[in-house]
């Protein structure tokens, strides 16, 4: 899965987790999440960690992610291509 | 709600409490509408903690549907949740079971049988567990969840995310389960969670219920092309060779039990009411 397609599921997840809806059309790599989009509360970042294993079918261990990982769409994709990769 | 308000109103529904093993259990029974033949009953065994306040639109629709087929359905808060007495921390897994068994033994007492057991996500565990102490012989699962260990740790996320979200020091799962292990009582996602429910949810597994049993296995997914999940398909086949009926669907909808704001899927109240009026 290349960069751009890792991007577009990552942003599908968060609109169906979130349901944003259309507002999740307009989010870019550097959109800014935690602390911007008022639904993700901390139970929402699980769901998404949850729908993240689910769809690209890899496990997220506790330490492995931390609140600079949702800080933008894009350290959330490069979160997940890393994981992809290894 | 879907149904009409003529509909709503023939539908019988009666709230009462049930003096459990804690003590009192409320309980909701969804009865058929007056001159509809009596097919049975079903007993709903909730999802555990937030889940089941995110499913109560959904739930409370699919016991409207199965009553309106002739089923009487039982719907019961367990001990220290919801409007029986308690608090979650004082919530044990046994008196839970217990509580849960005699309110379908009072469904046979009111005239609804036999008893179909129906359990959403963590309640699937509980609802194979009463289906195997009654000698039930059907099953409705909707999303079950396989190991209760890994769904405590999944649940302990709630924790880590919230600290987090803090900046704080983050706790693990580790953590959690080494505060745990020493006697505390631990704080996930506002409930208040007991070393002896962990541990006994620790050890529960979705096992297969005794052959010659029929489970309705359902599933929600995002999109038509997929199917229930591969673990799930793993277990369905070891059921099966077990002579278990096991009749697995994935519809399309939304995780209501999981989502932000409340939601509803349609799909699988109806894909539920065809299959326990033998349409299916």
């Amino acid at each position: 899965m290349d960069r751009a397609a890792t991007l577009d599921e990552v942003r599908r997840v968060l609109r169906d987790t979130l349901q944003l809806g259309r507002r999740a059309d307009a989010l870019t790599t550097k959109s800014q999440l935690l602390g911007t989009i008022p639904e993700l509360d901390s139970m929402a970042v699980v769901s998404v960690i949850t729908a993240i294993e689910e769809r690209f079918g890899f496990t997220v261990a506790d330490d492995e992610i931390s609140a600079e990982t949702f800080a933008t769409l894009g350290s959330l994709t490069d979160f997940v291509d890393d994981k992809l990769r290894v | 709600m879907t149904s009409s308000a003529s509909e709503a109103h023939e539908l019988e529904l009666r709230p009462f409490f049930h003096a459990g093993v804690a003590g009192r259990v409320f309980s909701l029974l969804v009865a058929p509408p007056r001159g509809v033949p009596r097919r049975g009953g079903v007993l709903f065994v909730p999802p555990f903690a937030e889940e089941m306040n995110k499913s109560r639109r959904q739930v409370m629709l699919q016991a409207r549907a199965l009553a309106t087929l002739g089923y009487g359905v039982l719907l019961v808060d367990l001990y220290g949740t919801g409007d029986s007495e308690g608090e979650f921390a004082a919530g044990r897994l046994d008196a839970w079971r217990n509580d849960l068994v005699a309110g379908c033994r009072w469904l046979g007492r009111e005239g609804f049988e036999p008893v179909v057991a129906w359990g959403l996500r963590w309640g699937a565990l509980l609802a194979t567990d009463v289906l195997r102490t009654l000698g039930l012989r059907r099953l409705l699962l909707w999303q079950p969840v396989a190991d209760g260990r890994q769904y405590m740790d999944q649940f302990f996320r709630l924790r880590t995310a919230a600290s987090m979200m803090r900046g704080g020091a983050r706790e693990t799962a580790q953590d959690l389960r080494r505060q745990l292990e020493a006697g505390a009582t631990i704080e996930v996602a506002g409930y208040e969670l007991h070393p002896e429910l962990v541990r006994a949810n620790d050890n529960l597994r979705l096992d297969a219920p005794p052959g010659g049993c029929v489970v309705d296995w359902l599933e929600v997914v995002r999109d038509a092309d997929t199917q229930v999940s591969v673990g799930s398909q793993r277990m369905i086949a070891s059921w099966r060779q077990t002579g278990v009926d096991v009749r697995p669907a994935a519809v399309v909808g939304q995780q209501f039990w999981a989502t932000v704001e409340t939601t509803v899927a349609p799909a699988l109240i109806e894909h539920t009411s065809q299959s326990l009026s033998g349409h299916a």
